[in-house]
């Protein structure tokens, strides 16, 4: 009994010590600014200068401005990259071809990997000036973590608000959209006739016993995790947890790989599955190394099924030279930029101004539901944890 | 006392006896001692940020994450157990076969045997897949579907057939310097063929193929790729599950890694316990060679076959890459010679320092029994059971919060990660040819007033050589395969061979994995073969 008591009172005194501790902080930073003590000042000036920088040539808009417009790069800037190689590779060299003063040093590494690394030791610390992630939760965990810096104003501005941060500290470059892939060659092995016979509402590739030991998924991606999370905003904890059992029951195979996922779909073999539940991309990918691939993707409408995502970048705390990431950044976002995501990874544009060109419909076709992924709870933190209790994770 | 603390003790004694020698004496063996001393603390420098981290997990989260992961526990002590134990199956008799038998083209069966060892095992896992099972190429040529493998058994499976080379390059050195008089004298004195393997054989050759067992047991404890890509669960599953969850403590990985540390704790005690200490040796007499007639084609045809699914089936699946893709160029991942360059280079590097490192501490525990010894070589072994990820990252910190500079800028810190991993398989090998010492010689040198360094640099040095040769080669080898330290500790934009194979395979383009794949197979060979030219040479 003691110790339960005693428990609460401590806990109690260590809140009073955290909030006095805070207050004496909050006060000697407003005493150190009347200083002017430098250090503090320099800190204070750093985590801003990004957004401080002013445009080296034209500010970018909604409506999309071209690379002829936009300031010069030159110096070094150091992006880690949780996307591969393939996807940003092209767009960077074009940027070097067409700057020869600038280089970009790429670090390549798994995306959690590159989280973990900077937010749990690099820290401060980090040898990065730009993050760039396929994934809104692992760059908001680098915001969380008070190591990003914000954006300049007309970058966030050019930007939808849905596609970013609110305030922000880390802005979409491209858009990606949650699909149902499937093999056009093994649909007749299936009680499905064609491919607009498989259904359009998410419930149904849980409940459909037609799905029973042939479909797939990936539960332990970020995008998968966006999924049941949007499901759960949309349809509630308990639906979304019925869900998640009734597709259990369906025997799906479960992977660890997007890239597994999608190529076991692709194959065909009998113990390979025929429908997944995955990125759109994968499938433009595999179709754009192989045009006789079977591989298909199609989308559920209105539903989680249908999540519409991005990819994006965020300037860390120890950015080098701030011009130079704010107007690199700049240039992702203007109109070549946002072509050659289109062009090299069958993405979606996130500026109003660029329309889509590529072979999956425009994201004004698809029906993906609303959300403002500036305000989704990117911790996703209860889609894990609800995954777990069902037994879907640990794969 | 032990017969090496006697002969050691007669060594002192004789030659403070010829030469008053004492203080030289014992002088370098306090040096042995210091400097073996400093490669375990360097070597599990890193286990500091594991623990700082794992002390930060709550006591409730700790308990639930050690209950939560008995089960897998259970499948890493399967997969452990049997890899190594088919490993050995494989291994010995495969050894025995190209040292001890009339087979033809030995030093060429020789290579076969050892080449799956560089092929880092979780594309050998893609490569399998890819070719057998239904839906694979296999199937899709000859329509006869080889039936899938996955799971826990498949992951047994695949590691074990690029793991067992540890067992039959260790095995195989210790046979080829033991004193083959020794056997035939065992069947001179009519002793049946199996009493003679057990009686004479076995003691000979039991402290190269524990230490082979070790390395495949201690790669199959701490690989994630293989087990990831079979859906197996086992432990490094759930590190990576909790590690990859960026949202949490990443203490909750770290506990988890001193779990699988405390695991191979044991079985690395259990080990030491086991025929380790067997003084194992001989002369050089050469002895005559097993003949095994026309079995001798079947024995070739066998290694045909290994070195068939192992080796030809990735590489013709990577060639089949090359020719069959269609899309457009992927400039990112083409190749280029500097790739290749950059991973000789690194992995020449990481096999000088890790043999550097291994040399005192093998010696030091070869020739004498005491616990501190012991302890000292055991302790070299930790990084190897860890998996990759978490030595990164406890890399990452270290090299921060001591020398930042070094941080990402230059190969310092990489080049010691590779070493921190791949250490014990220098140890191993360069402290069962110490085993294999023969101290009558040792003791002849000295009694004819040869100093110890002179002694060591005329006697012993010869004598371990091709331990030394065996080590510096595994760790070459290791280093090429490595994958998660180089990816989060290289020099920004440094690439190699393998992170090249990574990247097209993360990016489907597997036409750009099959040149660095097959350039790394070719490096690798070459290696292997100055490796058993030079164990050769020592006939």
């Amino acid at each position: 009994m003691t110790g339960t008591e005693e428990s609460p009172r401590r806990m109690h005194r260590r809140q009073i010590l955290a909030a006095s501790a805070a207050g004496l902080a909050a006060a000697g930073t407003g005493c150190l600014h009347d200083d002017g003590d430098e250090d503090d000042d320099v800190d204070e000036a750093r985590s801003d200068a990004v957004a401080d920088a002013p445009p080296l040539g034209q500010p970018v808009t909604s409506s999309g401005v071209s690379w002829n417009d936009l300031g010069d790069l030159e110096g070094a800037v150091t992006v880690y990259s949780g996307r591969t190689a393939d996807q940003i590779d092209l767009v960077f060299d074009r940027l070097e071809d067409r700057y020869p003063e600038l280089t970009i040093d790429r670090d390549y590494n798994d995306n959690d990997t590159q989280v973990t690394q900077i937010t749990q030791v690099e820290r401060e610390d980090t040898p990065a000036d730009v993050f760039y992630s396929q994934d809104p939760g692992a760059l908001g965990a680098v915001a969380d973590a008070g190591l990003s810096q914000p954006l300049p104003e007309d970058v966030v501005e050019a930007v939808p608000e849905s596609y970013r941060h609110p305030e922000g500290e880390w802005t979409g470059v491209s858009g990606r959209v949650r699909s149902v892939v499937y093999n056009s060659d093994r649909l007749d092995e299936t009680e499905f006739d064609s491919w607009d016979d498989l259904p359009t509402d998410i419930q149904s590739y849980a409940t459909d016993s037609r799905f029973e030991g042939i479909i797939a998924t990936r539960p332990n991606s970020g995008t998968f995790r966006g999924f049941i999370q949007a499901m759960m905003e949309l349809e509630g904890e308990e639906a979304t947890r019925q869900w998640v059992r009734d597709f259990m029951d369906q025997d799906p195979q479960l992977f660890t790989s997007g890239t597994d996922h999608a190529v076991a779909v692709n194959r065909g073999g009998d113990d390979d599955p025929i429908v997944g539940l995955g990125n759109s991309y994968y499938a433009a990918r595999i179709i754009n190394e192989d045009p006789d691939a079977p591989v298909r993707v199609t989308f559920t409408e209105g539903d989680a099924g249908a999540l519409f995502s991005v990819a994006g970048v965020t300037p860390t705390v120890n950015v080098d030279s701030p011009e130079l990431v704010a107007e690199f950044v700049r240039h992702l976002i203007a109109v070549e930029g946002q072509e050659y995501m289109m062009e090299d990874n069958g993405e979606f544009p996130v500026i109003e101004g660029v329309d889509y060109v590529g072979p999956l419909p425009g994201p004004d076709e698809l029906d993906s539901p609303e959300f403002d992924l500036s305000e989704f709870d990117t911790e996703l933190a209860d889609a894990r944890q609800l995954l777990e209790d069902e037994g879907m994770l640990p794969v | 006392m032990k017969p090496t603390e006697l002969t050691d003790d007669l060594i002192d004694r004789a030659g403070s006896a010829v030469s008053g020698k004492t203080e030289d004496v014992s002088v370098h063996r306090t040096l042995l001692v210091v400097a073996s001393a400093v490669v375990a603390f360097l070597i599990v420098t890193p286990m500091y940020w594991l623990v700082s981290e794992a002390l930060e997990v709550e006591l409730p989260r700790a308990v639930d994450l050690f209950f939560s992961s008995l089960d897998i526990t259970v499948n890493s002590l399967v997969l452990m157990l049997s890899v190594t134990f088919l490993s050995i199956v494989l291994g010995v008799p495969l050894a025995m076969l190209t040292t001890r038998t009339d087979l033809p083209y030995p030093r060429f069966w020789s290579v076969v045997a050892a080449l799956p060892l560089v092929i880092p095992s979780y594309v050998g896992a893609i490569a399998f897949v890819s070719m057998f099972g239904s839906g694979g190429e296999v199937d899709s040529i000859l329509g006869y579907t080889i039936p899938r493998i996955d799971g826990l058994s498949g992951a047994i499976f695949i590691i074990t057939l690029y793991t067992y080379p540890y067992v039959f390059l260790t095995t195989r050195a210790a046979l080829v310097s033991a004193d083959e008089s020794l056997f035939d004298a065992a069947r001179t004195l009519n002793s049946g063929p199996l009493r003679s393997f057990r009686r004479v054989t076995l003691p000979v050759i039991g402290p190269g193929i524990a230490a082979g067992a070790l390395l495949a047991a201690l790669y199959a404890v701490s690989d994630f790729g293989t087990p990831a890509f079979m859906q197996a669960s086992v432990f490094t599953s759930m590190i990576y599950w909790e590690f990859e969850n960026y949202n949490t403590p990443v203490g909750y990985a770290a506990l988890l890694a001193i779990q699988l540390i405390a695991i191979v704790a044991v079985v690395l005690v259990i080990e030491a316990g086991i025929g380790r200490d067997e003084d194992a040796s001989g002369g050089d007499a050469r002895g005559s060679e097993i003949e095994l007639g026309r079995w001798r084609w079947l024995g070739a045809g066998f290694i045909a076959l290994l070195g068939f699914v192992t080796l030809v089936v990735p590489v013709a699946v990577f060639v089949a890459w090359i020719f069959r893709s269609e899309g457009d160029p992927i400039p990112a991942l083409e190749f280029q010679m500097e790739f290749a360059f950059n991973s000789v280079y690194l992995a020449a590097l990481a096999a000088a320092v890790a043999l550097a490192f291994a040399l005192p501490v093998a010696y030091y525990s070869g020739r004498t029994s005491s616990y501190l010894s012991r302890v000292l070589e055991r302790a070299t072994y930790l990084g190897f059971a860890v998996p990759g990820v978490v030595i990164g990252l406890a890399l990452v910190f270290l090299g921060l919060n001591t020398f930042p500079s070094i941080y990402r800028e230059g190969i310092l810190l990489l080049v010691f990660g590779y070493v921190v991993r791949f250490l014990p398989q220098a140890v191993g090998t360069v402290r069962s040819s110490v085993l294999q010492i023969d101290d009558s010689t040792v003791e002849a040198a000295r009694t004819l007033n040869s100093g110890p360094i002179e002694t060591f640099r005329r006697v012993t040095l010869p004598m371990i050589a091709p331990g030394m040769v065996a080590g510096a080669v595994l760790v070459f080898l290791t280093t090429m395969k490595e994958l998660p330290i180089t990816l989060m500790l290289q020099p920004i934009g440094m690439d190699t061979l393998v992170i090249k194979v990574w990247q097209a395979h993360s990016a489907f383009a597997y036409r750009y994995a099959a040149i660095p794949a097959l350039a790394l197979i070719l490096i690798s060979g070459l290696t292997m073969l100055v490796l058993l030219r030079q164990e050769d040479a020592v006939r």
